[in-house]
Formats: C-alpha cells, structure tokens, sequence
C-alpha cells in the first residue's frame, strides 16, 4: 500500500512539474505581446526546436559502424520521399521499416 | 473538424504509439499494476520524463527530487508556449488543455500545419491536441498490458520519432524559407553536444534564441 501511495505521490508530483513548464509562457507573456523583437523570437523558435530535436535524437547514434549507414539510409528514405510526396504518414512508416529491416537483419 | 484533426495528427500516432508501448513494457518491470502506465500517460504526459522516471521510481528516490529532475528535463517546454500566446485563444478549461499537452510532438505538429481556412484554429488544435494525447495513452496501456506476451521484434521501431521530427523539419523549412535560424541552432547544438551533452536539449535552445537575439538587436542598433 505504501508503494502505491509514493507511486501515486510521484505521479502528481511530475504532472505539477511539467506543467508549470509549459504554463510559464503563458503566465509571463499574456496575451498582446506586439513588440516586433518578440513576434521575431516566436517565429523563429520552431524552425530552431526542430533542428535541435532531430539533432537530439542522432546524437545517440554510433559513428565508425554500421549503424550511421543505417541512420543514414533511413533518413535519406524518409527525407526523400518527403520532398517527392509530402505525405507524413508514407514518409515516416516507409523510413521506420526500412530502419527495423536495417536493426533485425 | 475532427476529420480533418485526426488525419492531420496521425504521423505522431506513428511517433507516439511505438514510444508509448516501449514506455509500458519497460514500466511493467516495476510491478505495479498495468494502469499506473496508464495514468502517467493521462497525467504526467512527458515522454522523456516518463522514460526518467522509471529508473528514479525503481530505486525510490524523494519527491522533491523527482519534481527538480523532471522540472529540467521538461524545462525546454517553457519556449514552446511562444509560438501559441495568441492561438490559444482566452483563459479556459480549453486553454489549459492545449497548454497541458504541448509537448514536443504536439508543439512540433501545431507550428508546421496550417489550419483549413474554414475551421477556427483553437478548435482544431485542441482535437489535434487530444488525439496525440490518446495516442500515447494507448501506447503506454497496450505496452503495459502486452509485457508478458510480447513476441513482435519491435528493434528499430523507436527510429518513428526521429522520422517524425525530420519530416516536421522538413515542413518548417518549406514554411520558413531563411535558412539562419536552422544554421543557429545547428551550430548551438553542435556547442551544446560538445559541452554540456547532459543538458543537451536546454542548452540549445538557450544559446539558439540568446544568439537570435543578439544578432536581432545588433541589425537595429546598426540602422540606428
């Protein structure tokens, strides 16, 4: 019982700490923040996120194997396909099993 | 409307529902019951500090360690916000849902779409919103629940998130057309992998809109 209460307790207290993460914007810029700098930063950010992210998510990848060829092919079937087709959905699957075929083989 | 939301949203059922299920599986290993899985889907909804957690819950660290901890890790979230200030609309219950689940998925979908000129942009995103956050309840349950009778060989399928984010990167730069923001963050990744690779996703997005900044004022000083 007393497992469940500190499971419980945690899963509280991570939901209350995440979301004051996301919340902080929000309460620090309310709403009709007209000034050009910030319209800039807002715009920008995505774009940046994005690269930082995909970035991140390479960043555990071994160089000198076969696993950076690998990545690489399946990057290049994803991208590839993307700006042939624009289609998310075809783009993402067709990558992820070429890269699972790459992983079990 | 959820026509359209659902459709629109599927490429992170494909990011979230492999991620999910590794989450479940690798939580069932904790011994508690399947829909513990669940509810830290429904509530905590973080898939990186969900992923923390794990380890922190298996070896019975504190509570204000586990807040500290998970409060850096999500810290990143504190720029997303930016992009939605206005879309979001007025404080209500809505709000604080599209505020609750925006997490890198979601941020990264919302800022790459564009919304059909007949739908009214709150609304749609809040199914988008709540369609993700299905998605990745179902995937921490079905991963949970499925632990034991496991035999799929799902190596290789957590490359689906890396996919969806390069195909994300990939509609930010039809969208955008200036290839400096890109060129900032790649260099402040670079920066933030060479020296802080523990704190790798802050400390680029830090540096990244610090140097946006800088350069921004530095070209209105320079016409002055």
């Amino acid at each position: 019982m007393n497992e469940i209460n500190y499971l419980l307790a945690v899963i509280l207290v991570m939901t209350v700490a995440t979301y004051i993460t996301r919340l902080t914007p929000f309460l620090l810029f309310g709403k009709g923040q007209e000034s050009p700098l910030f319209n800039y930063i807002s715009k920008s950010t995505p774009p940046m996120v994005m690269t930082i992210l995909v970035i991140y998510m390479l960043k555990e990848v071994e160089y000198l194997t076969f696993e950076i060829v690998h990545t690489f092919i399946a990057l290049l079937v994803t991208t590839g396909l993307h700006i042939y087709k624009r289609n998310a959905l075809l783009s993402i699957v067709s990558g992820t099993i070429v890269y699972m075929i790459f992983v079990q083989t | 409307m959820i026509r359209s939301a659902l459709k629109i949203s599927l490429p992170i059922l494909f990011g979230f529902l492999p991620l999910g299920i590794a989450f479940g599986l690798l939580f069932q290993e904790l011994g508690y019951p399947w829909y513990f899985a669940s509810l830290m889907g429904i509530f905590v909804y973080a898939g990186a500090a969900q992923f923390m957690a794990i380890g922190l819950i298996s070896s019975g660290v504190g509570l204000l360690e586990i807040a500290i901890s998970t409060f850096f890790l999500n810290s990143r979230h504190m720029f997303y916000g930016l992009a939605f200030l206005e879309d979001f609309g007025k404080w209500n219950l809505r709000k604080l849902y599209l505020i609750f689940g925006l997490t890198d998925e979601t941020y990264a979908l919302l800022t790459s779409i564009k919304v059909p000129k007949n739908l009214t942009k709150k609304h749609y995103y809040f199914f988008i919103t709540l369609f993700a956050q299905i998605y990745w309840v179902l995937g921490c349950t079905i991963g949970a629940l499925t632990a034991n009778a496991w035999s799929f060989n799902t190596n290789g399928m957590e490359f689906a998130a890396t996919a969806l984010f390069v195909v994300l990167l990939i509609e930010q730069w039809i969208k955008v057309r200036r290839l400096l923001p890109f060129i900032i963050a790649l260099i402040a990744s670079i920066i933030a992998l060479l020296f802080f690779i523990k704190h790798m996703l802050l400390v680029a997005i830090i540096l990244s809109i610090g140097s946006i900044v800088l350069l921004r004022l530095i070209k209105i000083q320079s016409y002055e």
